[in-house]
């Protein structure tokens, strides 16, 4: 897995040995390479020197080691979905290499799926035997692309019981920057698999991953409990688990989010409430049924309203709310960012009235939505993206709702990734030696450093003239 | 450059989620976000218009059931698009089905054009579109532009159906869906007032269903006229449908859908009787798309690739659409496409 070669052949015309390799209808540039600048992260967008859209792992592969022996930094992207700008062509000198087009499915065999990073985390279930599911699914599920979620470790609302991606990832196959394409994982010893996962394409692209599946449960119930005060309903998520309970899901929503819900096309009938509590519980049904009681049980003894759907369409009405949370924020506003730092449960109750100072600090305003289980907060921050000063606030703001996790003992990033977003808190959470050890990794597998640079580690600030770009990458004890 | 203006004030509600691409008929086919939703939102608002994937949407209006920020997608693409010579020269023939007959006949002759050589290939033989009135009609049945030079039969026999129970006067015409589509706003305008003038206050049933859901939208283009789609009159008033015994899938035009218009096609075959074997997704696009299919031969090819396999999957030949614009792609996949009106 060592690569010695390092860039130093000179290709003369990028763009023509790229579009020999891909043919030429699958090079995009100029002004529409543009489109493939940005991502779910509203707040940077980049633009792409070039973009080649490999139609099969051959070409992938071949792509890889072109760019890579040409010294031309590179980017791979999937659909398009991170929250952490993690595909954006930051400098322009990027060439961006979609894998969307690597979207077969290969196998699919017991409990283990084989699938090209281009498919979408949706159709991985699809494809999967009736009796079976792919778990991990982030509320963009519908178009998020396997690869991206490999490299984003990406989670969801099923985390408390079943993991995130780097549970259900048995096996990956690699393409690395010097064309060659390694099997890593499946063994419990020295797992390159794990390696991968959440590298945000720093150290390859990923050209196929072994899925784990999970049997279908028999029953999923849902609990809502809405409550009058954020303090109790943070309280009850700790209490369903002193219940001897291991929910599937555990999802909170504020005020905030919910009247932004109820107003958008997820309008989902939510009681009036300071704040809410999704609890999804599956497995057999005796047990299910035992669980629902639980924790109607916990909700009442905190002061909570209970509500349990009696049939599937409310059931997926209340969903559809939560998992509309996100996008819906464009009701309020065309942009909003949102991190994920996390925190101790025991914690979250503290953390949110934090939360709320800084906002009203900045004068902005901020929706939870939330995976309350693992403590994965989701600050919703809306700006306006035609006033540089309403997206320092809420930049600045957010920052400040990372730093007051990392203070009650949380990290700054769970499932989203730290891209160009977090990258700044990577000095702050880390140790110089942890850092060391992470920059070896990176430094066995991309010498140059030109697999997508300034993402995640970075030796120095990258020089675009963006203002923005400049502020994200300010370390926190540079600032003022 | 109003216009303009208008597509890129729409476009920032978009959040570049990307819950539109997967949706995407043309996104599917490339995998590219030239050809996206969220792609062509971007470049509207670079003020980038001559990106290919501009002229490449199909215009079938999935991606706005799919956002959740609710960006006017289509109103965005009609504003922004600028036709060109052939794209205003296809909307004239489509306004005159008499015209779009002559011009499909020489299509035939073989004219040297490059969208004639794709009309030849794709559109059965031409027929003179047929005319009728019944004296002081109450009902107008409106079969749109390629009905009545294509599908003749069908236009007779929904004919034929309706006038047991009505007056009928029967006007082959164009809706304007084309024109709006393609960034003939304008026109589009005149067409509508023009077919409301026609109508004189009368109900119309509209044969071809995307049609239909387009005219029902003409209230915000300022032009009043009360439509039915063909099988929704037919549900809402009870007409009597007579017992099949048939086995066959169901198409569900993409402006149909969005209307709801759908929902009265199945219960209508339910009512008569008919097996109807679904498809996985029976709204995936078909790649017709108005004049998309004759203005895109590679794309609507690759479109129609995928659509050919969800409907083999069903193991049906014999696929109901209500639009005939789908029924030619469905012809050309190598299917039977009837109408609603072709089993009275």
């Amino acid at each position: 897995m060592f690569i010695w070669n390092s860039c130093d052949v000179v290709v003369v015309d990028v763009r023509r040995e790229v579009e020999e390799i891909v043919g030429a209808r699958w090079v995009v540039e100029g002004e529409d390479a543009a489109l493939f600048g940005f991502d779910a992260f509203t707040a940077v967008k980049g633009r792409p020197r070039l973009v080649a859209l490999p139609a099969d792992e051959e070409q992938t592969v071949r792509l890889i080691a072109l760019l890579y022996r040409s010294c031309t930094p590179m980017v791979f992207r999937g659909s398009g979905t991170s929250l952490s700008g993690s595909t954006v062509a930051l400098t322009g000198e990027e060439v961006v290499v979609s894998l969307t087009r690597l979207n077969r499915v290969y196998s699919c065999e017991g409990l283990e799926i084989e699938v090209g990073p281009g498919l979408a985390n949706v159709l991985v279930t699809r494809h999967a035997p009736h009796d079976l599911f792919y778990a991990p699914d982030p509320s963009s599920y519908t178009v998020c692309s396997i690869g991206g979620n490999v490299s984003h470790d990406s989670g969801g609302i099923h985390v408390p019981k079943y993991g995130s991606t780097f549970n259900s990832v048995v096996k990956l196959r690699v393409a690395l920057c010097d064309g060659s394409v390694e099997d890593v994982g499946g063994t419990p010893y020295f797992n390159g698999a794990n390696i991968f996962v959440g590298s945000e394409g720093s150290l390859g692209a990923v050209l196929r991953a072994t899925l784990r599946l999970h049997p279908r449960p028999e029953t999923s119930r849902t609990v809502l409990g809405a409550f009058q005060d954020v303090a109790s309903t943070a309280r009850a998520v700790s209490a369903v688990y002193e219940e001897g309970v291991i929910p599937a899901a555990v999802e909170m929503m504020d005020r905030n989010s919910i009247d932004v819900v109820e107003k958008s096309r997820y309008k989902a009938g939510y009681p009036d409430c300071a704040a809410l509590l999704l609890v999804e519980c599956d497995g057999y049904t005796p047990q299910v049924e035992e669980e629902v009681r639980r924790v109607r049980l916990v909700f009442e003894r905190l002061g909570g309203k209970v509500m349990v759907p009696e049939n599937p369409a409310e059931n997926s009405r209340l969903w559809l709310g939560r998992k509309g949370a996100f996008p819906a924020m464009g009701v309020v506003s065309p942009a909003y960012l949102t991190l994920d730092s996390i925190v101790p449960r025991t914690e979250l109750a503290s953390v949110l009235e934090e939360v709320g100072r800084i906002a009203e600090r900045y004068g902005v305003m901020v929706a939870n939505v939330f995976h309350a289980a693992d403590g994965n907060l989701h600050p919703l921050i809306p700006y306006n993206p035609e006033s540089p000063k309403s997206l320092e606030n809420a930049l600045r703001a957010g920052w400040e709702i990372v730093e007051a996790s990392m203070k009650r003992g949380g990290v700054p990033s769970g499932e989203h990734g730290v891209g160009i977003e977090k990258a700044r808190f990577m000095h702050q959470y880390y140790s110089q030696s942890e850092l060391e050890v992470l920059w070896r990794i990176k430094r066995a597998f991309d010498p140059d450093r030109l697999l997508n640079p300034y993402k995640m580690l970075y030796e120095n600030p990258p020089e675009t003239g963006d203002r923005v770009v400049s502020l994200l990458y300010t370390k926190p004890w540079e600032a003022e | 450059m109003a216009d303009l203006k208008l597509a890129q004030q729409l476009s920032l509600k978009c959040v570049h989620c990307g819950f539109c691409l997967e949706v995407c008929p043309t996104y599917r086919a490339t995998r590219s976000e030239v050809h996206s939703p969220r792609g062509r939102i971007a470049a509207v608002v670079s003020g980038a218009l001559t990106s290919s994937g501009i002229e490449t949407c199909v215009y079938c209006r999935k991606c706005e059931e799919a956002c959740p920020s609710g960006v006017e997608f289509g109103e965005i693409m009609s504003a922004a698009r600028r036709p060109s010579l052939e794209q205003i020269m296809v909307h004239r023939i489509l306004e005159d089905p008499l015209r779009l007959y002559n011009a499909a006949r020489l299509a035939k002759m073989g004219l040297p054009l490059q969208v004639a050589r794709r009309v030849a290939q794709i559109t059965p033989e031409p027929t003179l579109p047929p005319e009728y009135s019944d004296p002081d009609p109450e009902l107008i049945l409106f079969a749109g532009c390629i009905a009545p030079v294509f599908f003749t039969s069908t236009v007779l026999r929904a004919l034929g159906f309706l006038r047991q129970r009505y007056r009928v006067r029967l006007i082959n015409a164009c809706c304007g869906l084309a024109h709006y589509a393609e960034g003939e706003r304008e026109r589009a305008l005149t067409v509508a007032q023009r077919l409301g003038d026609a109508a004189q206050g009368k109900p119309i049933v509209s044969l071809p269903s995307n049609c239909s859901s387009h005219m029902k939208a003409f209230r915000q283009l300022g032009v009043e006229v009360e439509v039915y789609d063909f099988p929704e009159f037919v549900e809402l008033m009870r007409l009597p449908l007579p017992k099949k015994q048939l086995g066959l899938t169901v198409h569900e035009p993409c402006h149909a859908r969005l209307a709801g218009l759908n929902r009265y096609v199945h219960s209508a075959l339910e009512r008569m009787g008919v097996q109807v074997v679904e498809m996985a997704d029976p709204t995936l696009e078909c790649g017709a798309g108005g004049g998309y299919i004759f203005e895109q031969p590679e794309l609507s090819d690759e479109i129609m690739e995928a659509k050919k396999k969800e409907v083999a999957a069903t193991g049906c030949d014999t696929v109901v659409s209500t639009n005939f614009a789908c029924s030619l792609a469905l012809m050309r996949m190598g299917f039977t496409p009837i109408h609603l009106a072709d089993l009275l």
